[in-house]
This record gives structure tokens, sequence and C-alpha cells, in this order.
């Protein structure tokens, strides 16, 4: 016999299950997890193996102990928005300090490269903090990223930078062509964006070094200068691609060679830096990040030698502009793409900090961490 | 077993995995203590392990750990015939001193508790995933259709009312100990010295204090272990990224003053008419 009310309350039971089988009418979800959002689809996924998990029989073998050889960190959750908002970023800092000195040595002479200079820092920073909101978790609730001030994470203080920067860059290109006494607000702000540019370009380089993944951490001295030169570089390859005057195309060329040329020793200086342990540094050297990589370097190498080459046409400078851009694009997507690699990878943790490049380079001690006694094989 | 549950005291894990048999009683009391949703229920098929790591909704995970070599390096006389042996360690959050993900954290959703266990609190994260990867241990993720990042919060709520957290509680052979800080590391130390007398030379503490991890200033949650931390999928000289970020921002600087100045270059150089 069927007592009554007993669909509806198997129907409820089949809406709770939500991975957590707790009946509604007897328990009560004010666990501190049972706010956490489970698919509605949880029933399909249920049995299925979601990856290979075991990659390999589990007994441990001799060539250096891994839990069977599952990552020792997790792997970044970020998705392509964060390398775009590199490049953009960057794009958009450089060309501000670029604007603001170019305003700074002849405000008229150079109103046109200015003005060009503004609009790619304005764009850049727009675009910057719209892919950074994309990526969140929670993109709703991106002013909590104000909500203090943790000088120890440099992505708080990045955004208070990008808070400042963004609508500094905006004003300053809104009123570029302005008179009178807006246009002198104009050049302050874009003076401001200028100041703010720098630091923008480089926080960017810290927040990725600032981490535990083996390839990000160790180049901390040099991937500093590779993404401020390829931000640098990026800025002078969109300002390529505009019509300027002569004058204008001198500035942007120089910058732009001096930028591609500090960009192409300073990949080689992190390659040098992360490969001080062989295993951080694979990532660099194989698969798509690999390919990535070395990608970035030959567009940039190209799009340098095109711009030193005799000649002033405007398809060889649009040539070198779309190659310079193509290549500062493939860097920023190959540093995020080694990351998730050297992440998957526990040797380059392990063998990173066995190295003496963990904790001991800082502290000048060693954690204590066993013996290899029992283990032989 | 608890010890002395005055609140606002330095409150902590020891887990001697020299006592774990991995019957997983700590990641159910967990689980259902928490209300956590499960992983999906999937089978590894190659090993005891099919919880496979710390997760988002997973906050104690057992490792399985089979070596084909005796489980000490001086086999106990007559028991000849031991080529193989188990080791087991029950995993958790470290609540370290110095926390990677605390000091990554942009919004302030990670705080430092009164029991100075470190907590997540849910209504402030925005899910940015930078204590993800700032996590030296691998420990806290972001759950995908959650958007938020999650970890084990020491049984907040249960100190709150003078409890020990669930997995201490459930676990059936202490090799999860909760109480003060300072109680727990007697408790080990003296614990290291008696397997030590018995012979068990490879016993040594994991993340105790300060001088034994020098790179996260000690771990509120540490372990009593008997082989190679990586054994363990742990690893040998953790670091809070934070102590390595002064270089970066030192080369930064420099890297932003020569952009400057090579603008400043590139506007007298070609600038002149």
């Amino acid at each position: 016999m069927t007592e009554p009310g007993a669909g509806r309350r198997e129907a409820e039971r089949t809406e709770a299950r939500d991975g957590r089988n707790i009946d509604p009418e007897i328990g009560a979800l004010e666990g501190e997890a049972s706010q956490q959002a489970v698919p509605s689809d949880r029933a399909t996924v249920e049995g299925a193996v979601p990856y290979s998990v075991w990659g390999r029989e589990p007994t441990q073998r001799p060539d250096g102990a891994t839990y069977y050889d599952r990552p020792a960190i997790k792997e970044p959750v970020w998705i392509w928005a964060v390398p775009a908002y590199f490049y953009v970023g960057g794009a958009g800092g450089a060309a501000a300090v670029l604007g603001a000195v170019a305003q700074a040595a002849d405000r008229q002479g150079f109103a046109r490269l200015i003005e060009r200079c503004r609009w790619i820092a304005a764009a850049g920073t727009a675009s910057g903090t719209a892919l950074l909101i994309y990526d969140l978790g929670r993109p709703a609730r991106f002013l909590n990223m104000l909500r203090v001030f943790r000088p120890t994470s440099p992505l708080n203080v990045g955004s208070w930078i990008l808070a400042a920067a963004g609508p500094l860059a905006a004003g300053s290109a809104a009123f570029a062509g302005s008179d009178g006494p807006v246009r002198r607000l104009g050049d302050l702000a874009g003076a401001g964006a200028g100041l703010l540019g720098g630091p923008l370009a480089a926080y960017t380089a810290v927040l990725v070094t600032n981490t535990a993944v083996p390839v990000w951490q160790a180049p901390r001295r040099t991937l500093p200068v590779l993404f401020v030169s390829s931000a640098a570089s990026s800025a002078a390859s969109l300002l390529e691609l505009e019509e300027l005057d002569e004058r204008a195309h001198r500035v942007v060329e120089r910058f732009g060679r001096l930028a591609k040329l500090v960009d192409l020793a300073a990949t080689v200086a992190v390659e040098r830096e992360a490969g001080r342990v062989d295993r951080v540094a694979q990532p660099l050297k194989e698969g798509l990040a690999g390919a990535l990589w070395r990608a970035a370097k030959a567009l940039t190498a190209s799009s340098l030698m095109l711009s030193v080459l005799p000649g002033s046409s405007r398809a060889k400078r649009v040539s070198s502009g779309v190659l310079g851009t193509a290549g500062a694009v493939a860097l920023r997507f190959a540093v995020w793409h080694a990351g998730t690699m050297s992440a998957r990878d526990p040797r380059a943790t392990f063998e990173m900090q066995r190295a003496g490049h963990g904790a001991a380079e800082v502290t000048g001690q060693v954690a204590a961490s066993g013996s290899r006694g029992s283990r032989a094989v | 077993m608890t010890l002395g549950t005055e609140p606002a005291t330095r409150k902590g894990f020891f887990t001697d995995t020299t006592v774990c048999i991995g019957c997983k009683a700590c990641e159910v009391a967990c689980k259902q203590w928490n209300q956590l949703p499960d992983d999906g229920q999937f089978f590894t098929g190659m090993s005891y392990d099919n919880t496979v790591d710390l997760g988002a909704s997973t906050w104690r995970h057992v490792a399985f750990i089979e070596r084909p070599v005796p489980l000490f390096a001086d086999p106990i006389p007559g028991d000849s015939d031991e080529t193989f042996s188990w080791l087991l360690m029950s995993d958790v959050c470290k609540h370290c001193q110095r926390a990677g993900c605390l000091e990554n954290c942009p919004t302030g959703a990670i705080v430092r508790t009164e029991f100075d266990t470190v907590f997540v609190q849910p209504d402030v994260c925005n899910g940015c995933g930078y204590c993800v990867v700032g996590c030296p241990f691998g420990v806290i993720d972001r759950r995908e259709d959650d958007g938020r990042a999650w970890k084990c919060t020491l049984c907040y709520d249960r100190l709150k009312d003078d409890m020990e957290p669930a997995c201490a509680k459930a676990c059936p052979t202490n090799s999860i100990q909760f109480g003060d800080l300072d109680e727990l590391r007697r408790r080990a130390e003296e614990r290291v010295t008696q397997l030590h007398d018995r012979g068990i030379g490879d016993a040594y503490l994991y993340g105790a204090d300060a001088a034994g991890q020098p790179g996260t200033e000690g771990l509120n949650a540490f372990f009593l272990l008997v082989d190679e931390p990586e054994v363990y999928n742990l690893p040998p000289d953790p670091v809070v990224p934070t102590k390595k970020a002064g270089a970066a921002w030192l080369s930064a600087a420099a890297a932003a003053l020569g952009l400057l100045g090579a603008a400043v270059g590139a506007v007298v150089m070609g600038g002149r008419r």
C-alpha cells in the first residue's frame, strides 16, 4: 500500500540528490560546505571516471618517488582570458608610458602619436578589466578585489593599479582632441596613466612568479623583464599598424626595436633561470607551450629584422606590426600553458626543491625531509 | 581525542601516519559533517585510493602507498619475507603559519581565525583562483560549477562549540590527533623518540615547526612520516611563494623604470627634426 504524498516526497528526494544524499525531511543543509553548488545533472555524472586517474601501475618505481605520478600541486584554474589580459594590459600600460613621454616632449608635434597611445591604453585597460572579470568564478563579486589593500597579494596590488590606470587612460583618450581646460585635464590624466603604465605592465610578472608553479616561480628575476619588454613590443607593434607622420614613426620604430631586442634576450634569460633545474624548464621546450614559446621568439625576431631593414614603406611597417603582435600574443599564451604543464609534473616541484631552489634559497635552511634509507630498491 | 579546548588558543592536527589503517573514516566524517557533495563516485581501478587527491569538495584524503620494500630499513628478525609494504596517510590542509593561499588572496576572503587556522569565507570569495596556485601543497581548489575556492576549515563551526573536528573524532586509531599545537608537538616528539627506540630510525616530523620547515614557518597540521615526503605526494622543501616575491618586485621595478627610459630614449632620438 502506498501512503499519500509518497510520490511528492520521492520527487523532493530526487531533487535533493545533489551528491549529499540528505533527505530534506530529516536533515537541514547548514554545514560549512552546504552552500557549495553542484551541477544539476549530477545523476549523469555519477559512476563516470572523470579523467585518467593512474597513468601507471601503482607500485613505486625506483626513478624518483612520486605518488603514482599524480600532480603535487593544483594546476591553475585560469582560462584563456588571463593570458589575453596579460597581453592587452601590457600593451595598454606601455602605450600609456610612451604617450606620456611624448606629451612631455612635444604636445603639439606629437599630437596624433599621443592620441593613438592614449586610445591603446584606454582600450587595453578597459578590455583587460573585462577579461579579468570574465575569468572570475563569481564575476558579480569583482568589486571584492578592492575590498582590502593587501601588499602580499600581487593580484590585489594589480587590481588597485588597474582600477586607477583604467579611468585615467579612458579620460586621457576621451579628452585628447579637446581644447582649453578640458585638454589640460586630459593631459593630466595622460601623465597619471603614464606613471601607472610601467607598474601595470610589470606587476603581472610578479603575479605569475608569486606562485608554487615551478616554471613560473623559478624565473622570478628575469620574467618581469620579459613581461615588460613584451608589453613595450606589443604597444610598438600596434602603433606600427597606425598611420602616423614620419617623425612619430621614427619614435615608434626606435621604441619597438629596443623592446623586441630586450624581449628576445629576456626569453633566453628566462630559459636559463628556469633551466637551473632541467625539469623545471621542460614545458618551455616541448608540447604546445614549447611550440608557442618557439613561435613567439621566431615571430618577434622576424618583426625586429623587418624593422631594421632599410625602407619606410607602410607595407613594411604593417608587416612588422602584425608579426610583432602575433609574437607577443604567442608569448603570453606560452607562459600560461607552460604553467599548467609544470603544475601537472610532480617531478618539477620535487626536483626543484631537492636541488636547493625551494625554501632553502631564501631561508638558508633545509626542511626536515626524511631519509632515503628504507626506500632503496 | 581532544586536548585543552579553551577557545582562542592555537589549534591543529598531528597526523601520525604509522598508525593509520586506511579506513577512510576521516574522509567520510568530513564529507558528512561539512555536508560536502560527492565527487561523482568513480572507481580508479588500480589502487585502493579512489579519492585521488584533496580538492574543493574533498578535505581529507587517505593516500595508499604501495612500496616494493620492507616496511623498515632493518627488518624485524624472523620476518624476512617482507618484500612489500603499505604506507597510509590521511592528508589535509596544513593550515600553514605562512599560508600561500591567504597571502595571495586579493579579496581578504581567506583569513586566520582565533584558533590560528586558515579559513575561506564563502560569502566573500569571488573565485579569482589565485589561492589555487599559491598553495605549495596543492590543497585548495576552485569548484568549477560553484565558482569559489574551498578547503578544510579545521571544522571552524565545531571548534566554536568546543568540539574537535569531525575527522579526528572519527579516527579509530588516533592517527589524527587534534589539540593545542604546543601539546601536539610534545606528543609528536615523544612518539618519534619511541619509534626510534624501537628501531624505526626513519620516523621524523614533517612541518612540525619553523625549524623543521622554514618555508612555511611550520604547519598547524603536521605529520609523522617514515619515508621521503615525495612518497606521500608532499613537497620536500615547500615555500610560501611570498617569501620569494621581493626579488620579483625589485626586478619588476627595474623593468618599469627601463620602460620609461626606453620611451624617453625613443622620443628624444627619434623625435629630432
